[in-house]
């Protein structure tokens, strides 16, 4: 199993360079419709990546202090960072100086080279406070393998003519046609996939049952100190600034996935502080143990997710590439994840209101999802190694792969054969 | 319950007027918002409500935004409406969401679209029989005439014969039924009145976005306060919006295909095969019997048997298939990979109070029989509170997208099909089975927007209210 990883870069911005790095973000946001993305795919090892620009304005809330405007760059990648980092600089060292010399301290020409380009990309790195992947331990070459593989099948299974033949002869039938392929050669390799790490939740229902009276204490003095003195979110998405939507929404749904980018501003004070951090945390265990099959929370439509504070703690940044609209995004938030959603971003300014924490919160959905609106800013330029695969469809194909190697029962044999 | 004011609340919502078999929707222009204020004053006691049905009272009626605009409602006011309902059907991101591209494009719409004349007023009459449909006519003509506005174009709604739509299944079976209307319908099916009219609160327990008179203008007493309890005036309340779409049925190539694909090894027609794989689609039986309950055979005759659920009965789609219009559009107890309890819940959070009336020639296709003379179709129509969570959310996520559940290149056989889909895909209907699945592969798409728009039904006091603005 390989380590899926997230990468976040936060590069000051010369001031006198602001407007030519954005014809710079637009240039490579209509290039990725053409040959750019094949640049990206070469790395081989990339899954997602997105640069925006950030600054005092990106912020929906008054920020903590006057904020510089920065480049951020994200990725998904596979295995190690500064590898990472050195294949992006390797493979298109010209795209990545054109954008990098609108920022600040980007060295000369002369002293350009691989690991230069790749220490100053480094040198701006910001850790990642809370990271999900929704297929973990899938490398993107076996993302690509694996769906190689399914197609194959599929196609085979509609040449034929099946009627009558049991499910396990059938399965032995598809079997031996893959075994005459040998560019699958590879499937004859059965990978783990992940399981849920039951005696680690049981530690961690355990730890949180003797905290249990410190947080019911902390939830009083949350609520009563804090909650019931917050200003709230009450604006309703008609209240909407039209033209910051009309933004997001003309990069929406040009394929059937998405992305989400949000800025928020922390709550001051150290409790609301200590509790994002606590379940910042949580998510991380929870993330580790628990949501290892495909489902943030129940919502089965997210290939990455990534919480990010920034400046000190003072603000946050959330990141996620995800399946379908973004009505069905956030509307599978409000209806499978509400309380861990409000449990995380009440902690944010301005958010609607909350009540112990967990209720409340992104459950008031008119609210909540103007907010959501509210607080989204445009990713200028994306990228998606897999626009045509969903989340399902990537972890049902590891499945595929696997029980095909298998000696399954009749019932057994059935079921995979509806995977197809 | 939350107590509706049924005497508010145009009928149209609430009755289905299946037995009202002939109708007329007028789409109206406004050239003077002046006189065109007085028409609304007049028209305004024409209305039918929910709770009578009296003979002077025998419309409803509907504006766009820009028809609000040209009324003289203050863009203050205007915006204080949805997103969706002010920019209209037509926006580039929309039509991506709504499939409304290639032939589908507003380009070549008949009305509604960017080439066509604007309109304002939608003006819809049902009546028992066609001389009274007849002379209502003559009488709304003359006076809208009279008030200088102009008619932009007008469609025949009538119901369909034997209630089925062209490709030959019966229309409208499963309904929503809002809680307090007074309308009957199972469980399963109740759903809050937020859903569908502004100022009650909706299955997520919250009212509603609605509009507010947020500037003074007009008789605002004629207006209730916002039931959320703020400061405003609510324009919204018993108020609902209304989708409308004119769909083309290509009947005959959808039976040709069909057919095609279902054909006997000497080449001949297999009706019964055919039958089946278009039942399969649709997930009932032409005349209506669900193939959850009846998966291997068509039980005849007619039927609106709605009382059924997928997770005990079909968990695996064998019976009725995952990628089935009825199945995707209304999943049940089985959204997702949801249990049943939740599932339920989170399925009344996208229901549509769907209003579908007939187009073109009386003609009702099968198997051997699919050529119609002329053009056949639907007047697709629905009303909604939220038209993004329920008519776009159905359209895109649970029609056009093609990986619904855990399928891969499936959109909705009927709806959801896409005329030129992105290289490499071919788009799929998978029919799970015992073992090897079977496929309806090169779906093609059989329907074709020819117009559509959204609208506001206001509440009978917030049409006299428009008729006082200036």
């Amino acid at each position: 199993m390989i380590n899926q990883n997230p990468l976040t870069l936060l590069t000051p911005v010369r001031v006198d360079r602001f407007e030519k790095l954005n014809e710079i973000l637009e240039k490579f946001k209509v290039g990725l419709n053409h040959n750019l993305n094949e640049k990206f795919n070469q790395l081989g090892t990339l899954h997602y990546a997105r640069w925006f620009i950030l600054q005092e304005s990106s912020f929906r809330d008054k920020t903590a202090f006057t904020v510089p405007v920065r480049l951020v760059f994200s990725s998904n990648f596979d295995g190690d960072e500064e590898e990472h980092a050195k294949g992006l600089v390797t493979v298109f060292p010209e795209y990545f100086d054109e954008l990098y010399e609108c920022c600040e301290g980007y060295p000369e020409s002369e002293k350009r080279n691989t690991e230069s380009r790749k220490n100053y990309l480094m040198k701006w790195r910001v850790p990642t406070t809370a990271f999900y992947p929704g297929a973990p331990g899938r490398s993107l070459k076996q993302i690509k393998q694996e769906d190689e593989l399914k197609n194959f099948i599929c196609n085979f299974i509609k040449q034929n003519n099946w009627n009558g033949a049991p499910a396990v002869e059938i399965q032995r039938n598809i079997r031996n046609e893959v075994d005459k392929h040998p560019e699958f050669e590879w499937s004859k390799k059965r990978v783990p996939t992940s399981k849920i790490k039951w005696p680690a939740m049981i530690i961690t229902g355990i730890v949180l049952i003797i905290l249990s009276p410190i947080i019911v204490v902390w939830l009083l003095i949350l609520h009563f100190f804090h909650e019931r003195r917050d200003k709230n979110s009450v604006v309703k998405r008609s209240d909407l600034n039209d033209n910051l939507v009309r933004r997001l929404e003309a990069y929406e749904d040009l394929f059937n996935q998405n992305q989400f980018t949000q800025v928020l501003v922390v709550k001051p004070g150290k409790i609301r502080l200590i509790t994002l951090h606590a379940f910042m945390i949580f998510t991380r265990v929870l993330v580790r143990n628990l949501f290892v099959r495909g489902k943030l929370m129940g919502i089965p439509t997210i290939h990455f997710a990534r919480w990010v504070l920034i400046d000190h703690n003072k603000h946050m940044m959330f990141f996620s590439n995800y399946d379908g609209s973004w009505q069905q995004y956030l509307g599978d938030f409000i209806d499978k994840s509400g309380w861990g959603l409000t449990a995380i971003f009440s902690n944010t300014m301005v958010f609607p209101k909350t009540r112990f924490l967990l209720t409340g919160g992104a459950y008031d959905e008119e609210h909540f999802l103007a907010w959501s609106r509210g607080t989204q800013v445009l990713t200028q330029v994306w990228y998606s190694a897999y626009h045509h695969l969903s989340i399902k469809n990537i972890i049902n194909n590891t499945l595929i792969r696997n029980e095909l190697r298998r000696n399954l029962s009749e019932k057994q044999a059935q079921i995979f054969l509806k995977r197809l | 319950m939350q107590q509706l004011e049924l005497s508010q609340i145009q009928g149209f919502l609430v009755r289905d007027n299946k037995g009202w078999p002939f109708a007329k929707y007028f789409f109206l222009k406004i050239t003077d918002a002046n006189r065109a204020r007085d028409f609304i004053k007049k028209t305004t006691q024409k209305i039918t409500p929910v709770s009578s049905e009296v003979e002077e009272k025998f419309l409803n009626i509907g504006f766009t935004s820009l028809g609000l605009r040209a009324l003289g409602l203050s863009e203050k006011n205007l915006q204080t409406f949805s997103r969706e309902f002010r920019e209209g059907m037509v926006t580039p991101h929309r039509q991506r969401l709504l499939g409304d591209q290639d032939s589908n494009d507003p380009q070549n719409w008949k009305w509604g679209g960017p080439l066509n004349e604007a309109i304002h007023l939608l003006i819809m009459i049902f009546e028992k029989d066609e001389e009274t449909l007849n002379d209502r006519t003559q009488q709304i003509r003359t006076e809208w005439e009279q008030f200088g506005l102009n008619e932009i174009l007008f469609l025949d709604a009538p119901s369909f014969p034997e209630g089925r739509e062209h490709f030959g299944f019966r229309e409208s079976i499963s309904q929503p039924v809002i809680i307090g209307s007074g309308a009957t319908g199972i469980k399963n099916d109740h759903i809050e009145p937020g859903e569908f009219i502004m100022g009650y609160k909706n299955e997520y327990g919250v009212y509603p976005d609605s509009p507010m008179l947020k500037e003074f203008q007009g008789n605002a007493d004629l207006l209730l306060a916002d039931a959320a309890g703020t400061e405003n005036k609510d324009l919204g309340r018993n108020g609902t919006y209304f989708v409308l779409r004119q769909l083309k049925e290509d009947v005959d190539g959808f039976w040709n295909l069909l057919n095609e694909k279902s054909k006997n090894e000497d080449g001949s027609l297999n009706v019964e095969e055919s039958t089946k794989i278009a039942a399969k689609m649709m997930g009932r039986w032409p005349g209506g019997a669900p193939l959850v309950k009846f998966p291997d055979k068509d039980p005849g005759g007619s039927s609106d048997d709605n009382d059924f659920n997928y997770i005990e009965t079909d968990k695996l789609g064998m019976k009725c298939p995952f990628g089935s219009h009825i199945r995707r559009t209304n999943p049940r107890d089985n959204f997702e990979e949801t249990g049943p309890s939740k599932s339920l819940k989170l399925t009344r959070k996208h229901r549509i109070m769907r209003r579908v009336r007939s187009y073109g020639e009386n003609f009702t296709a099968s198997a051997t029989d699919h050529t119609p003379k002329e053009e056949v179709g639907i007047l697709f129509g629905c009303f909604v509170a939220d038209i993004s969570r329920q008519f776009e959310f159905i359209q895109y996520t649970w029609a056009n997208y093609p990986k619904f559940k855990q399928l891969y290149s499936d959109p909705d056989p009927f709806i959801g099909v896409r005329e030129n889909p992105p290289d490499g895909i071919e788009q799929q209907f998978t029919i799970p089975q015992e073992t090897a699945n079977k496929y309806v592969t090169g779906l093609k798409n059989f329907v074709t927007v020819k117009g559509g728009a959204y609208f506001f039904f206001p509440s009978v006091n917030v049409v006299e209210y428009l008729s006082t603005i200036s």
